[in-house]
């Protein structure tokens, strides 16, 4: 493996990287948010009783 | 049925993802100019055409909440949903093609950025969807919902332009791989089925991510809807 190789290597391994960071850093942000919803819900169905 | 629906189709959007890097990184091959580095675009080019997919819904729930707000409270609020939703995974998917692309740019130009044409445009899509965003995040009163539609019915004529820049103008950026002339798109068989593998897989992974958000945003509105009803009838 020359030079040139590894440096293709390197940033293809970098785009994918950076792909699933940001798609994943979002899906747990959704899930975070999903909960914070639901607590809210359920919160407000305490208070209603 | 509903819920078999919903534990099968991320798990074969799970599979899909293993099979299209598997594609990508195993089976096709090195490209004959640009070597190993070109498998950027088995996420880059997928992760675009989900963008432009998401953003259209973004319009389409837009323009259903300006047609349907007067008449119909709950369809708008629906639509709404959906145009947000559209919008903010529209620009998560814009965000890796502007991050991919110039990890690609640097190894193939030499070069992070260039202001040609298929890049600026791109550039201001995004930046027009995250004001969209950010006017849904900070502005407050009954008007937000009607001017975020409407910023979303004009962010979405960008997408065209988006499509097209490279087609009108000279650019640096590569001839389109799908609909462009004769000479241009991918010649190996392998290499066009590792893209529509991915092509497949990052739709499923968004329409998933698309349908979540969007129950988020219903969840969220529900909630706010119950809020107004209290704060009226404690202030009766």
């Amino acid at each position: 493996m020359d030079q040139r190789d590894i440096l293709d290597h390197q940033f293809v391994t970098a785009a994918y990287i950076v792909t699933w960071t940001i798609q994943l850093a979002y899906l747990a942000w959704l899930g975070w948010k999903w909960r914070s919803e639901k607590r809210n819900a359920e919160r407000r169905s305490r208070e209603a009783r | 049925m509903k819920k078999a629906a919903l534990t099968l189709f991320p798990l074969i959007t799970i599979l899909l993802m293993i099979w299209g890097f598997y594609q990508a990184i195993y089976v096709a091959p090195d490209d004959a100019l640009q070597g190993y580095v070109f498998r950027i675009i088995y996420y880059h080019v997928p992760s675009a055409s989900v963008a432009f997919a998401f953003f259209a819904v973004s319009l389409l729930g837009s323009i259903g909440y300006l047609a349907f707000r007067r008449n119909h409270p709950t369809r708008a609020q629906v639509a709404d949903a959906w145009a947000l939703a559209g919008a903010e995974v529209g620009v998560i998917f814009c965000t890796v093609v502007l991050t991919t692309g110039p990890l690609w740019g640097r190894r193939a130009w030499g070069i992070w950025w260039t202001w040609d044409a298929r890049l600026t445009t791109t550039l201001v899509l995004w930046l027009i969807y995250v004001s969209y965003l950010l006017l849904r995040r900070f502005a407050a009163g009954p008007q937000m919902q009607t001017l975020a539609a409407v910023l979303g019915i004009f962010g979405a004529l960008d997408v065209p332009i988006v499509y097209m820049s490279n087609r009108w103008w000279r650019t640096q950026h590569p001839a389109p791989v799908f609909g462009g002339d004769a000479d241009s798109g991918m010649k190996d068989p392998t290499m066009v089925h590792a893209l529509l593998w991915n092509m497949l897989a990052w739709f499923c992974w968004g329409l998933l991510v698309l349908f979540l958000r969007y129950q988020v945003e219903r969840r969220h509105q529900q909630y706010a809807a119950l809020e107004a009803e209290e704060a009226l009838t404690g202030a009766d």
